[in-house]
């Protein structure tokens, strides 16, 4: 329990001091955002009355205090480029990006475990081999690439999914679902690949332990040996490995969801940044750290519950 | 003597071999000028005169995607430079001084490393604006933290080491132990993250290009090039193929080369 509490402050303080880094480097960039709002023809007085207006002739620490004051409310300020507030932009956004991540999330555990467990039970076979190789190709292709890939293979000439036909969920979560496999193998396949490489190594330096010969003498099949006890040993460097992994998924589903044209997070971000729509690239730049650091900090607490021997100070 | 090296490193050799040599060409002769348009030849397909074929304005993809590949590899080396430049000096001075700099840095590269690099790189891209140099700055700064931190703990590991200690009683000072005597041992890690960091690089690049905020026009690059092909996926597929291909080649030598080199 006391662990729990010294997490969780460690948290609130990484999300404080990430949200200031972000704040911090939107505020010294050159460019005035009343300048921006009003554009160029607009009169010295103007600019001024909307400079005092947004409080940009505070100190930055008081305009700081009040962003993250406005942040915790849920109010994230107002798009320059759109004038509505940035808070009704991101907010049905952000579960199509979710759901992107946690089918990948799914397919990565479920494609993986089974995968590194056969090439660790086949090791030296030909199976064996032929992941492996797979493996260190599959590495090898940037998401968005596999993404096109798909598209054309699974899209195009075997016609399982209309390209760029995307559903929103409040319409028809089914048809939305259906949508978003494809893009979430596109954003998982490297994780996978990843993952059965890992996990391969993992089980075959367990299966050298002292517990698994004990296994085997109680009269335990090989299947049973391995998904029953070594399974749980060698995931666990694999969960320390999807923990980092998450941030990269983030990255790569921004990217994947500009492929497969699907209005998401990723989507928004790029408008704003082509726009220099600053308050919007810097609510969604936080969310996604939020995010990040939020799901590290689970996956923290589930790596202690799943090994009891370890215990963080 | 020579040993024999592993399969992977050979096989890395080989591709990374290749992707370098075809660069290299690239950079000066191209079969066609990568900049030409040819009304005649928009979408054409495979030929002996196009080795790849015409993309939607009638240029040689081919030329396209050598120079392409010229520029992914040198956004990749600046990135990397830069993020191992100032990684180093952070890392070695925060290392090995430590005190309150040292715990300030690392706070900050702990909140940094939060962020997956792309992201970092987006936010850069957005302050910065885009193009070839403001890619290899952006993508740059995202890269310090995780050369900073591998620096920093080997310094940590090497800096109470005998052969410091008899520098330092030798009447060396604190810089010429730090880059003469510590830094040159930390070769090993570095080189192998630099070549970890050089493939984190080459995919951001062809990320940020895909998604139109990295390399612009009329810099070719494979990222962009891949966007452009998706619209005429169907009727020319070898539009975006081959650009494909050129980067996971790339990739895919020097992750077999890094590897290989970790193995033996």
């Amino acid at each position: 329990m006391k662990y729990f509490a010294k997490k969780l402050i460690g948290l609130f303080a990484t999300l404080l001091a990430v949200s200031f880094l972000v704040f911090l480097a939107f505020a010294v960039i050159p460019g005035d955002p009343a300048t921006a709002m009003l554009g160029t023809q607009a009169t010295p007085e103007r600019i001024e009355a909307l400079r005092e207006e947004m409080g940009l002739n505070e100190p930055l620490l008081v305009r700081y205090a009040a962003w993250v004051a406005d942040f915790v409310r849920g109010d994230f300020g107002i798009s320059y480029s759109y004038r509505i507030p940035v808070t009704n932009m991101i907010v049905d956004k952000l579960p199509v990006t979710l759901t992107l991540m946690a089918l990948s999330f799914l397919l990565i555990v479920f494609v993986s475990i089974p995968l590194g467990i056969t090439c660790a039970r086949y090791r030296g076979g030909v199976l064996d081999h032929c992941i492996v190789a797979a493996n260190q190709v599959v590495m090898a292709i940037p998401a968005f690439f596999s993404g096109i890939l798909i598209t054309l293979v699974f899209g195009l000439l075997l016609h399982l999914f209309t390209p760029g036909g995307y559903v929103s969920y409040q319409k028809d979560w089914g048809r939305f679902l259906g949508y978003m496999l494809f893009p979430s193998i596109a954003v998982a396949l490297p994780k996978i690949a990843m993952t059965t490489k890992l996990l391969r190594a993992s089980v075959l330096s367990e299966t050298r332990l002292d517990y698994v010969r004990t296994a085997y003498s109680r009269g335990n099949g090989t299947r049973a040996v391995l998904y029953r006890h070594v399974l749980k040993n060698a995931l666990i460097p694999v969960v320390t490995f999807l923990g980092m992994a998450l941030a990269d998924m983030v990255a790569g589903s921004i990217i994947v969801e500009q492929v497969f044209n699907i209005p998401g997070l990723g989507r928004i971000l790029l408008t704003s940044i082509s726009n220099r729509d600053y308050p919007v690239v810097q609510a969604i730049i936080v969310c996604i750290a939020f995010l990040v650091l939020t799901i590290n900090f689970l996956v923290d607490l589930v790596y202690q519950m799943v090994d009891p021997r370890i215990t963080i100070e | 003597m020579k040993k024999k090296r592993n399969l992977k490193y050979r096989i890395g050799m080989i591709l990374t071999g290749i992707t370098v040599l075809f660069v290299l060409l690239g950079f000066v002769w191209t079969p066609c000028d990568p900049e030409t348009m040819d009304k005649g030849a928009k979408l054409a397909g495979v030929s002996l005169s196009h080795l790849m074929g015409c993309d939607q304005f009638g240029r040689d993809i081919f030329s396209r995607v050598l120079k392409g590949s010229g520029t992914t590899l040198l956004v990749a080396l600046g990135t990397v430079s830069f993020g191992t430049f100032f990684g180093v000096l952070i890392g070695a001075f925060t290392g090995y001084f430590g005190g309150i700099v040292d715990e300030i840095f690392m706070r900050v590269n702990d909140v940094l490393f939060a962020f997956p690099s792309i992201l970092l790189g987006l936010m850069f891209i957005s302050l910065l604006g885009s193009g070839k140099y403001n890619v290899i700055i952006a993508l740059g700064i995202a890269f310090i933290p995780s050369f900073a931190r591998i620096v920093r703990s080997e310094f940590i590991r090497c800096k109470n080491m005998d052969y410091v200690q008899s520098a330092r009683l030798a009447g060396a000072r604190d810089l010429r132990i730090i880059f003469l005597h510590i830094l040159p041992n930390t070769t090993t890690v570095l080189v192998s993250s630099i070549m970890i960091g050089f493939n984190n690089a080459v995919l951001a690049e062809a990320g940020m290009s895909y998604l139109g905020i990295g390399v612009q026009p009329p810099d070719a690059s494979l990222g962009r090039m891949l966007s452009e092909a998706q619209t005429y996926l169907f009727s020319s597929p070898g539009y975006a193929i081959f650009p494909g291909l050129a980067l996971i080649l790339m990739v895919l030598g020097f992750s077999l080369l890094s590897e290989g080199l970790k193995e033996d």
